[in-house]
């Protein structure tokens, strides 16, 4: 009786865990299909309308409409927005990240946490509205910028959307350095500040680096919150204020209307096959970095 | 996680008297400190802003009326409503499938290639660019399988989108669960499945409803992949409809499309009024996130964490 | 690897229930395109619904391309348009009414009426300043819609004629967003149909000294007006083909919205 029961449950047990494997081996399947259906789509603009990589890579112009599908303005776009926005959101977030792990008393962790947490929920839009009804009108006040809208707003606007993923895992970095490290340098007499400058920053390396590179990964996806605010010009930003274009605005701004078939459907979901490239990379840089660490 | 002492770069040497040093270390405090308040008086400030600019757009008739299209006064409510049915639906798919997963790399999956291949699929899918989500959803469920744009279509690409990091949350709560538990359950004669299913997981439950319900608030703002998949607009008849298979723009598309295409004269009440919906919204979702796991660590295990 | 095939044809197996589900009645319509032509279409579904209970209209925007594109691709039952679908002989073209355009600017730029000449120099970003057309020393700042818009392909044909529009202006999506930005917008200039400007707090310009005025629409002296167009995928049947003649024949309608019907026109354009 018992031993009936105990191979019957274990039949049931090994169903289970074969449904277990299933449900791990469709994020596999999901993976792949992205890739494939994008890879398809996203080189058609090379197969079919035989266009070379190098000219939708490098080449400025961007006229669909007399075949020109050079990206070089998004890619350039997108590179700067993200520039602009780990160069304030980096040392910003890395700075709070070290508070947080060496100076915060424990009630100032228990208010910063939770505001950390409320940032990575407010949803891009909001971010996007605050952009377009606070920044956008300050920029054009007080700036030479006619209309506000531009490189500045995004990149602004981009900081203070990676600020929560930099300041956490640069947390996570400092948090995860033996204990022996800190307490060895003061013990030689240095100040804490000494101590986090010279001996944690230089130690947490690698684990800074992942914050910083998912930071980038975050701001390199971000759509409609800059969208709303970079001014979707077709053309190089020849400065801070000037508006420009991402590969993820564009996207947004011209693929509703592009035809099935088309050029600039093709062109566009190479674009987003790009994003998706540079996706894997980040992530294969943050393995290399973890693995760095360990 | 194993940490090999680096030895450190700089020079540790002293330098500067040893007043100079204390005034640096003061004043690098203070700085961080400034840093870190400014973030909670910037998000404090938002939210201030955010009332002061939408706080006199809310009203019943704005909470529960339809959205008009051409003329002033019109409502959120059927977006609201479809932000609930999409996120809902959402979780349907993926708390499952998340659950399941993170279950089996956390408890059974050995180290190999399977694992590998799972884990770097999860953390590409991760980092998968929202709009590069929809437009892959566009394909799928618009192009494909001919659907238009549906809740459903919405929901499925959402699923996608949030797998990875409900499978982390899963992941993170299930280590956090101690070992030893584990081997006092398998010491009393329990077989693995039993000791995961009445020992570890009702352990975890605290802290996978808090990831839950967190990333359920992130849901609830998704924009940029629904714009392609759910579509810009809401049945005029009947709002409230519970079939899948229509349109269903959401409160943060409305935001979106009441800022990009809309033409009714009152756009600027109903955007602050919408952006200060999204944002009470996801107060609500992390206070409750914490609430919640906490009532929950708390029946089933009879312990505070 | 026998685990893998099965968990493949397990996922096949759901893709093709789910493909399989069937469409609901032909009594949804689904609506989506054009932003000009957008008020008269919501007004129309919203008329249209009271008197057919039975019926769900959803109407959205999105721009011309998007509604010849979707429509072209059968994601929905009517795609709204400014121009044309060359590209898609498969679409039938339901011509609904006549929209003006108006070259709208921020009102303190001091300029109430420009040449084509002057119009096309600032749209190539040739002149950057409103003082080199007679207005206040302000910047120009030019707000384009993108590339798919139907507003944008009327106004190249009808204004910019061969000279191209500059990229260095601002793209902005939509007629409301076209609208909102210009009336913040300090030297703003664009251009919207007059379905979306009649919110007021916009300058609306004379083109070669001609005001868009429904009466110079209607005889052809102002020059920046479209047909609008309701595509269907092959001939419409049933309930769209109803609402479509409904949009067609509601004069009232039509009129409140700002367009004109296409039976008092006196000039015709059949190649737009």
């Amino acid at each position: 009786m018992i031993a009936v029961q105990a191979r019957r449950s274990h039949r049931a047990e090994r169903i289970a865990v074969f449904g277990l494997r299933v449900a791990a081996g469709f994020v596999i399947l999901a993976m792949l299909a992205l890739l494939g259906y994008l890879a398809f789509e996203g080189t058609k603009t090379f197969y079919v309308d035989k266009f070379p990589l190098w000219q939708f890579l490098f080449s400025p112009d961007f006229a669909i409409d007399s075949g020109k599908p050079g990206a070089a303005v998004f890619i350039a776009g997108t590179l700067a927005v993200t520039l602009c926005a780990i160069l304030i959101g980096g040392p910003f977030g890395i700075a709070v990240g070290v508070f947080l792990a060496e100076i915060a008393p424990l009630r100032m962790t228990q208010i910063l946490k939770p505001a950390i947490e409320v940032m990575v929920g407010i949803p891009s839009v909001v971010y996007g509205w605050l952009g377009l009804t606070l920044l956008v009108p300050i920029i054009r006040t007080h700036t030479s910028s006619p209309s506000g809208f531009g490189l500045a707003a995004a990149g602004i606007v981009l900081a203070i959307m990676i600020l929560p993923t930099v300041i956490t895992l640069s947390e996570d970095a400092f948090r995860s350095l033996p204990g022996a490290l800190k307490e060895g340098s003061l013990a030689l007499g240095a100040t804490r500040w000494q101590t986090i400058t010279r001996v944690l920053l230089p130690s947490a390396s690698s684990g800074l680096a992942v914050a910083l590179i998912l930071g980038i990964a975050r701001a390199i996806g971000e759509t409609l919150a800059i969208q709303m605010v970079i001014g979707n010009s077709a053309q190089f930003a020849n400065g801070l204020f000037a508006p420009t274009a991402a590969l993820t605005t564009e996207i947004v701004t011209d693929m509703p209307g592009a035809t099935e078939g088309s050029l600039l459907e093709h062109v566009l979901f190479s674009m987003a096959f790009l994003l998706l490239l540079i996706a894997m990379v980040l992530i294969v840089l943050v393995r290399f970095a973890l693995r760095k660490r360990s | 996680m194993e940490m090999t002492a680096v030895p450190p770069r700089g020079k540790v040497k002293a330098t500067g008297s040893v007043r100079a040093r204390k005034v640096t270390d003061n004043v690098a405090t203070v700085v961080l400190w400034a840093m870190a308040c400014s973030i909670i008086v910037m998000l404090a400030a938002f939210i201030v802003y955010m009332i002061y600019l939408g706080g006199s757009a809310l009203s019943l008739s704005f909470l529960f009326g339809v959205p008009k299209e051409t003329t002033a006064g019109g409502g959120i409510g059927p977006e609201i409503y479809n932000s609930f049915y999409i996120l809902l639906m959402t979780l349907a798919f993926t708390v499952p499938i998340a659950v399941a997963a993170g279950v089996y790399l956390q408890e059974y999956a050995r180290p190999g290639t399977f694992r590998n291949v799972v884990q770097f699929s999860a953390e590409s899918l991760a980092t998968v660019p929202s709009v590069v989500m929809g437009l892959f959803g566009l394909l799928v469920f618009v192009y494909l399988f001919k659907w238009k744009f549906t809740a459903l279509g919405g929901a499925l690409t959402l699923t996608l989108l949030n797998l990875p990091a409900l499978m982390r949350v899963t992941q993170e709560a299930l280590s956090s669960v101690p070992d030893t538990l584990r081997e006092a359950s398998m010491g009393l004669g329990g077989t693995k499945w039993q000791t995961i299913t009445r020992v570890v997981l009702p352990s975890a439950i605290g802290r996978m409803t808090t990831g839950v319900v967190l990333i359920a608030g992130r849901i609830f703002g998704e924009t940029a992949a629904l714009i392609f998949t759910a579509g810009l607009s809401v049945p005029f008849n009947n709002p409230y409809d519970l079939n899948p298979m229509r349109p269903a723009e959401t409160l943060a598309v409305h935001l979106w499309y009441t800022h990009s295409e809309s033409i009714v004269p009152d756009v600027d009440r109903i955007g602050n009024g919408s952006a200060l919906v999204l944002l009470l919204m996801v107060l609500l979702f992390n206070v409750s996130a914490r609430v919640l796991g906490r009532q929950l660590t708390k029946r089933f295990t009879g312990r505070y964490s | 690897m026998k685990k893998n095939a099965a968990l493949a044809a397990l996922l096949l197996g759901l893709s093709v229930v789910a493909s399989s589900t069937p469409v609901f009645a032909d009594t949804n319509i689904t609506i989506a395109g054009s932003t000009a032509l957008l008020p008269l279409v919501k007004d129309a579904a919203a008329a249209y619904q009271q008197a057919h209970g039975d019926v769900k209209i959803s109407v959205s925007g999105g721009g011309s391309g998007t509604g010849i594109n979707q429509v072209a691709a059968k994601a929905i039952d009517i795609g709204d348009s400014d121009i044309q679908a060359p590209t898609h002989p498969e679409l039938k073209d339901n011509r609904v009414a006549v929209i003006g355009f108006a070259i709208v600017t921020h009102p303190a730029t001091g300029v109430k009426s420009l040449t084509k000449k002057q119009l096309q120099d600032i749209f190539s970003a040739k002149v950057t300043n409103w003082k080199e057309v007679g207005g206040a020393d302000q910047k120009i700042v030019v707000i384009n819609r993108p590339r798919s818009s139907g507003t944008r392909a009327v106004f190249t044909k009808t204004v910019m004629g061969s000279v191209a529009i500059s990229e260095s202006g601002l793209t902005e999506d939509a007629t409301g967003t076209v609208v909102s930005v210009v009336k913040q917008t300090p030297g703003a200039i664009s251009y919207a149909a007059l379905s979306g400007t009649r919110g007021g707090g916009l300058n609306e310009l004379s083109v070669d000294g001609v005001a868009p005025t429904d009466d110079n629409i209607i005889t052809g002296k102002y020059p920046v007006w479209s047909y609008e167009h309701m595509f269907t995928n092959g001939p419409a049947t049933g309930e769209i083909s109803r609402f479509i003649a409904f949009v067609q024949s509601n004069s009232d309608l039509v009129r409140k919205d700002g367009f004109i019907l296409i039976r008092d026109m006196k000039v015709n354009e059949t190649d737009r």
